[in-house]
């Protein structure tokens, strides 16, 4: 029942529930994400509405997008989700130091996403493309740019739990917070696979 | 480990501030949202004085448009969630045998986060203005164009950091219901107040993020010059709609639930009879919250949507009536044959039964797609969501109150007081709305602040208006009845209403911070109840007595939602410097919360057995 | 304190349990990336009759998104019957939403 039980002796395997204080935040965090769908989902069926809303002279989807630049974002996010696996399993093999490191390369690659997810709205704007020009780009960068808020908020709060862990160690409190943060990371790649596909590809087709 | 750990332990007004205890919440909870429904019932007074006679210009025609959205939107935001969330914080975490809930620091995160978004929301009307488009907010109406002042910024802002509150203590009740539950207590053995809070916490969980969408679009609409619901830009004001009700419908549920809890155990406990049909009324519960989610376009049949669209929606609608149908005559065959005790709680609770069944059916009415071309926008609408909502969750709620106050101050409220009460508040209703649903048939719109002389309105609407000073009265009397309940000395055991069947009427009343002194064991449905036929005084524990471990209290959550509402109020005002310094305090909160780890403290077994003789 | 049957699973398991070797993520990812790689040719390619582009597309990306939260996520490992729950629930809700924005906005 205590947080504490574990915190001297050799760590239990699958440490983030190994207190009920772990498996209630495991469980919560599980919850969350089923509110996050519906909120993306919300995203996704705004934009899914005012996709063709563009007015005259600006310009579409199709001559926006550029799928190289979005193959190259995608790449490194599925690439970060994979190390994030690996650092939770770094963890339930109680290897501290292995687990930090993979956190490090899954912040980098989170970096390295947003950057040319910034490059890539700069980009727009210079054609023409700002967040009041029309229907279909407030509700293009609404959703894309609350995954990538999401991006910031994964990259802000893993670098935080990467301090904390090699301050205090990997124990039953800090454990299920490690555990929670990838579920959000692989969570946040999975909406972006909906997003290079209904927002890029088929923005490219249609 | 945790032993040696000394916490400081708050008194006065810094308790309040900082508790984490899910009962101390609970009461939080309540004194806001009464404070609220206080604020939502004089709203309504001053709606029915102006409609009392024909052309009345009590309120100029923008107050009216402030006064009415302010009225909807308080009651249902700031008044009946936060009631039934002081409801399910004192009382659920105690029927399921938990010493706590699972989140406790969230728990409060929750409470602050509405209050201060609620305050956000009323301070409204000493800064520019309420907002004025309806509880609905319904664009163009809603937009910059057509509401120029700061009133539906106040909405978007107000009702998004209160809704942060809100879907934080969902997915903390569903967590508290799925995994704190005390040996022996399996899903079909938990009292039905507790399943109808399970069902709406999910329903919070997978509803309010809608509501967060369409806010936050609204809000880039107006203060960022976005273009979603402009036609001008190619937005689209339908798809405001779609939005607001695929969260507004499941809301309703939300409310109403709850109610159903309440009803399920005031009626069982006071017919002395085990509630008729559990298994079917948990049945009912889930279906009608998974219904929940595929009609929110009853609300949008004269929007245009097509005779498929509304088939559809139409039959979907008329389903939920089916589950609803079997909740009511488990009421009554719970109540069939059963000693009945007429208190107030149980009289709250036999009036809602007839009540509700008179705004189901004409829920009924409205859910056929071609007559609703009749009803929409009249006041046949009005009779009927205050007939759900009045007459069904308020008076669920007061039924609620009655019996749980003895559990939650550990004072009976007084029983003449309440049946005076009862009965004011129930006439007062029924005249109030009863002919409202004629009005509506004759043709008198919703929503506006004036009628011609000569159309038939008068009478009614003059009667709709003493009725609602019926209500007033009442509500004020309910308020005598707790200051009046406050000033007693008595002490009551811990099963003051001798009939109790679940849980909480294990424990002393008031409970002790701990809840149980020993996690009990759970050998049935009405645990408690099923102890008494099986002849024995209490429930069996389920484990010796040993040192409790308790959460350290918190200011932390006060500060996150005072940083919100600085950030809120920033951002309205084009404040960036403002708004940021709001999201610093909220987001140094957080990391403070997560460096430090909360220990929590030990209630040592001799502090304990202190705490019993007292 | 016990009632969390959804987790005693978990527990459980610990004893009979192996450490798990990175190869099946892997192939995880090699998986993702192929269909990801696909989704991109198909498009690039172009030509293709467009509804059934974006059927194909939603396909490959459903597929995907359902190893990834399978291996990844762990979803499907015991004791994760309320996630299931908790994230088909929210895709049901969203499928309305969808259906919503498809059919029921402009007419």
């Amino acid at each position: 029942m205590s947080a504490h039980s574990h915190v001297d002796g050799q760590l239990p395997h699958e440490p983030e529930k190994a207190t009920l204080e772990g498996r209630n935040k495991v469980l919560a965090f599980w919850l969350f994400l089923g509110g996050e769908t519906v909120l993306f989902g919300t995203l996704f069926s705004v934009y899914l509405a005012l996709r063709g809303q563009v007015l005259e002279g600006n310009p579409s989807a199709n001559e926006l997008f550029d799928l190289p630049l979005v193959a190259a974002a995608t790449f490194i996010l599925l690439t970060s989700s994979l190390t994030s696996v690996f650092a939770i399993q770094a963890m339930h093999r109680n290897n501290v130091k292995s687990m930090i490191n993979w956190l490090i390369v899954t912040v980098a690659l989170g970096l390295g996403f947003l950057v040319l997810e910034v490059y890539e709205f700069i980009h727009y704007l210079h054609m023409g493309h700002g967040f009041t020009t029309s229907a279909f780009s407030s509700s293009f960068y609404t959703l894309v740019g609350f995954h990538g808020a999401h991006v910031i908020l994964g990259v802000v709060w893993i670098s935080l739990l990467i301090g904390q862990v090699y301050k205090k160690g990997l124990n039953t409190v800090t454990a299920p917070k490690i555990y929670v943060a990838g579920l959000y990371w692989h969570f946040v790649d999975v909406v972006w696979v909906f997003i290079f596909t209904v927002v890029y590809l088929m923005g490219k087709v249609g | 480990m945790a032993h040696g750990h000394t916490v400081k332990r708050y008194t006065g007004i810094m308790d309040w501030i900082t508790t984490v205890d899910h009962k101390k919440i609970g009461i939080l909870y309540l004194i806001a949202g009464g404070f609220f429904f206080l604020i939502g019932g004089l709203e309504a007074i001053l709606i029915r004085i102006q409609l009392w006679q024909p052309m009345n210009d009590f309120l100029s025609a923008d107050m009216y448009n402030q006064v009415l959205t302010m009225h909807g939107t308080t009651m249902i935001f700031l008044a009946a969630m936060p009631i039934l969330f002081a409801l399910m914080n004192a009382i659920v975490p105690l029927q399921i045998g938990a010493r706590d809930v699972a989140f406790p620091f969230l728990n409060s995160l929750g409470f602050w986060t509405f209050l201060f978004g609620g305050l956000l929301l009323n301070i409204s009307w000493f800064a520019g203005g309420a907002p004025n488009a309806g509880w609905t907010s319904y664009v163009p109406l809603a937009s910059p164009v057509y509401s120029d002042t700061h009133g539906v910024d106040f909405y978007v802002i107000g009702l998004q950091i209160s809704g942060i509150g809100t879907l934080i203590g969902g997915i903390n009740f569903l967590v508290t219901i799925i995994n704190m539950r005390a040996p022996g207590m399996s899903f079909m053995r938990m009292p039905m107040f507790t399943w109808s809070i399970f069902v709406t916490s999910a329903l919070i969980l997978f509803a309010f993020p809608a509501l967060t969408v369409g806010l936050a679009a609204l809000m880039f609409d107006r203060l960022f010059s976005a273009n979603f619901f402009n036609p001008e830009m190619g937005g689209n004001a339908v798809l405001w709609e779609h939005i607001f009700w695929i969260f507004g419908h499941p809301e309703v549920y939300i409310l109403i639930l709850p109610a159903f809890g309440i009803i399920s155990e005031v009626i069982a406990t006071f017919s002395r009879k085990r509630l008729f049909g559990y298994s079917s009324m948990v049945f009912a519960t889930v279906l009608i919250g998974f219904l929940g989610f595929m009609v929110w376009a009853h609300h949008m049949f004269t929007t245009g949507l097509g005779p498929v669209a509304n088939a559809l929606f139409s039959i979907a609608t008329m389903l939920i009536a089916v589950p609803t149908g079997i909740k009511i005559f488990n009421w009554i065959f719970t109540m069939w044959g059963g000693s009945i005790t007429f208190n107030s709680a149980n009289l709250y609770a036999i009036g809602f039964v007839p009540t509700f069944v008179m705004g189901g059916v004409t829920g009924v009415m409205l859910a056929a797609a071609p007559a609703d071309y009749q009803y929409h926008d009249t006041y046949f609408v009005v009779a009927h969501f205050h007939y759900v909502i009045v007459g069904g969750l308020v008076l669920g709620i007061f039924a609620g109150l009655h019996y749980w106050w003895p559990k939650m101050f550990g004072k009976m409220l007084n029983e003449t007081l309440g049946k005076i009460t009862f009965w004011t508040f129930y006439i007062g209703f029924h005249l109030t709305f009863f002919v409202q649903h004629f009005l509506g048939l004759m043709g008198m719109p919703r929503r506006i602040y004036q009628y011609l002389d000569g159309l038939g309105f008068n009478q009614m609407n003059l009667i709709s208006t003493i009725g609602a000073l019926l209500m007033g009265i009442g509500s004020i009397l309910f308020v005598v009845n707790i200051i009046v309940t406050s000033r007693s000395k008595e002490k009551l055991g811990a099963d003051p209403w001798g009939d109790g069947r679940t849980l909480e009427w294990t424990i002393p009343s008031p409970p002790p911070e701990y809840n149980f002194l020993q996690t009990p064991l759970v050998r049935g449905f009405d645990a408690l109840w099923k102890e008494k036929m099986d002849g024995n005084k209490t429930v069996t524990p389920a484990e010796p007595v040993g040192p409790i471990h308790m959460p350290s209290p918190s200011i932390l959550p006060f500060f996150m939602s005072v940083g919100l509402f600085i950030g809120g109020f920033g951002f309205m005002y084009h404040q960036y410097i403002i708004g940021g310094v709001g999201l610093l305090i909220t987001f140094t909160c957080m990391i403070l919360r997560s460096l430090y780890d909360d220990h929590g403290y030990h209630i040592e077994v001799e502090e304990l057995e202190k705490g019993v003789k007292a | 304190m016990a009632g969390n049957h959804s987790n005693t699973a978990a527990e459980g398991k610990g004893k009979r349990h192996r450490v798990e070797g990175p190869q099946k993520h892997i192939v995880a990812y090699i998986f993702s990336i192929l269909l990801t790689v696909l989704a991109f040719a198909t498009v690039a390619a172009g030509e293709i009759n467009s509804t059934f582009t974006y059927i194909l597309l939603v396909v490959m990306a459903a597929l995907q998104v359902f190893v990834q939260m399978s291996f990844w996520m762990h979803m499907k490992d015991r004791g994760h019957l309320l996630p299931i729950i908790g994230i088909f629930f929210g895709v049901f809700v969203v499928f309305t939403c969808v259906v919503m924005a498809e059919f029921w906005v402009w007419w």
